[in-house]
């Protein structure tokens, strides 16, 4: 027996296929977190090495040359994972490991390593353009002091590039929440794959994908706002305080989580566990190709 | 007279086709103050940049105590780490408290332990007067403020020579006062300094030698006596007189 009336068939769909949605949203935001936290990691990686400096007096001739070459098959990383869709990219990784390599995974694992991948390509470039828009009187400073490249990236670059590069990121996130949906090409059953069978068991297509569209702008909605909280949280406070001998701080040199290491480490256990000051952002804009 | 603490000789830089530092002879010994003036563009901030290597001279000899700095397999980053540079815009990192900005060389470049980084970075926090200043981030101080924490944080290194690159340039005029009192108070304890410097009654005051520089070379050098009441060079003359009416 079906209800009648356009909201009462759409709550219909809520109620009757509930479990299914809801195991179809926890898959889709798994893939959605776990992508873009690793992808951050491979894009931190990445644009790093990219912003290595390749001077005449950087380092011997070899190591220059080896550097060359890496930067070019990292460029060649980013062309094609941002210039084609992450459908195709689905479809071939997913086959192609099987076939080629026999390579089995399931196709959860696949969907993790497309996601990952892809939007490591994408952070790659945030990131190289978070690190060069950090000014260079920064690192003319710690160079003057006698710090190494990498010394000055972790300690100064580094984490105000990451301060600069967070609402992307939480942009990347919102819009993997999204194009996850095209992971049901390898039969991954995040969300809209099971918004797909519903349709298909029901012969309720229009209901069941406009409630699938619902629970993803509930889901997208929900991330923006949280996403914008942890930003403001990491911007710290605007005011400091007098220091007398007593109050002088016993840790200094990474106050208040502005080190990498601290906003990342924040910023994996919000997300991961769901906290209340996880995750601020960034309006879901479309991904710009190229 | 003293030791010799930096020589150059012959140095030149070109950026492209464009020669900008065109053979410069010059030396400072150990303790002595020596200001540098002369024209916008003549290649002030490029001679000091090429001193500490943040700008890779085109030919000629930078030496330090004798050593070549420009030779094959000599340790650029500690050679650094012996020199300080004051910035004409300040250059505290962003994302660090007073006190981290002057702790974070001698950590990492130092190697000193916290309890000693620390207490010298209270000493000379202390002595440019921003001791109570070292929570406070960088964007929260005034430009006069900033500029002392970045003196402050050169010193805590506790460098042989210490460069300035116009440390009163960036500030409004009423804070121009403080910095450069810090600064003079310095250049009585024995400290070798190179300050590029636009306040001629500054460099008059506080230098032990001033060299001026024009057309890429240090046209003129000696006492502030010598180049500030009888420059002999008539480009000294011009620039001299030009900087009083103006
Ligand atoms: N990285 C660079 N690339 C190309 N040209 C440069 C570069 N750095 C400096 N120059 C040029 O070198 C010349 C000297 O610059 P420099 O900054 O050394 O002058 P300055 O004497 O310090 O001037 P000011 O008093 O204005 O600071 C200028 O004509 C400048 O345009
Ligand atoms: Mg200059």
């Amino acid at each position: 027996m079906q209800p009648r009336g356009f909201f009462a068939q759409i709550w219909y769909t809520f109620t009757a296929w509930g479990p299914q949605l809801a195991k179809g949203a926890g898959i889709t935001m798994l893939i959605a977190i776990i992508g873009t936290v690793l992808g951050l990691v491979v894009g931190l990686a990445v644009g790093v090495i990219r912003t290595i400096p390749l001077g005449k007096h950087d380092g011997g001739p070899a190591r220059r040359a080896l550097l060359r070459v890496v930067n070019v098959i990292l460029a060649v990383y980013i062309e094609v994972f941002r210039g084609t869709p992450m459908m195709v990219q689905a479809a071939v990784i997913y086959y192609g490991l099987r076939q080629a390599l026999g390579l089995a995974m399931s196709p959860l694992q696949a969907g993790l390593l497309v996601v990952t991948i892809n939007s490591g390509a994408y952070l790659s470039e945030i990131v190289r353009g978070g690190i060069e828009s950090v000014d260079p009187g920064q690192d003319e400073a710690g160079r003057a002091l006698g710090l190494t490249h990498w010394q000055i990236m972790r300690g100064v670059v580094l984490p105000q590039a990451f301060r600069n590069i967070l609402p992307a990121v939480g942009n990347e996130f919102v819009i993997n929440i999204k194009d996850t949906s095209v992971l049901n090409i390898i039969s991954v059953t995040e969300l809209f794959f099971v918004g797909k069978t519903v349709a298909n068991m029901s012969y309720r297509f229009y209901e069941s994908y406009l409630a699938i569209g619902v629970i993803y702008l509930v889901l997208t909605f929900v991330t923006t706002r949280l996403l914008r909280l942890l930003e403001r949280h990491l911007a710290g406070p605007d005011s400091y305080t007098l220091a007398t001998s007593s109050t002088m701080p016993d840790s200094v040199i990474e106050p208040g989580g502005t080190t990498m290491q601290d906003a990342l480490r924040l910023r994996h256990a919000n997300i991961l566990t769901g906290s209340r000051r996880a995750a601020g952002g960034t309006q879901a804009k479309g991904r710009t190709n190229g | 007279m003293a030791e010799t603490v930096i020589e150059t000789k012959g140095l030149t830089k070109s950026f492209g086709e464009n020669e900008i530092l065109k053979g410069i002879d010059f030396e400072v010994h150990k303790g002595e103050v020596v200001s540098v003036i002369g024209a916008s563009g003549s290649g002030k901030s490029t001679f000091l940049r090429c001193i500490n290597l943040l700008e890779w001279p085109t030919g000629g000899h930078v030496l330090f105590h004798g050593e070549d700095v420009l030779g094959r397999g000599f340790d650029t980053t500690g050679y650094r780490a012996k020199l300080g540079m004051v910035f004409q815009q300040f250059n505290l990192f962003q994302n660090l408290n007073v006190l981290a900005n002057c702790l974070l060389g001698q950590l990492r470049a130092g190697h000193k332990s916290k309890e000693q980084a620390r207490a010298t970075a209270m000493t000379y926090l202390e002595r440019v007067g921003m001791a109570q200043y070292i929570n406070a981030k960088p964007r929260q101080l005034s430009g006069g403020q900033q500029q002392r924490v970045a003196i402050a944080r050169a010193l805590s290194m506790e460098p042989e020579a210490l460069l300035f690159d116009e440390p009163t340039s960036a500030l409004d005029p009423e804070m121009v006062g403080e910095v450069l009192k810090v600064i003079g108070d310095l250049a009585h304890t024995g400290l070798t300094m190179i300050i590029v410097t636009h306040e001629m009654a500054f460099a008059r005051d506080v230098s032990d030698r001033v060299a001026f520089m024009d057309g890429g070379v240090i046209a003129e050098s000696g006492t502030p006596d010598e180049v500030f009441g009888h420059p002999k060079h008539p480009r000294t003359r011009d620039f001299l007189s030009r900087f009083r009416q103006g």
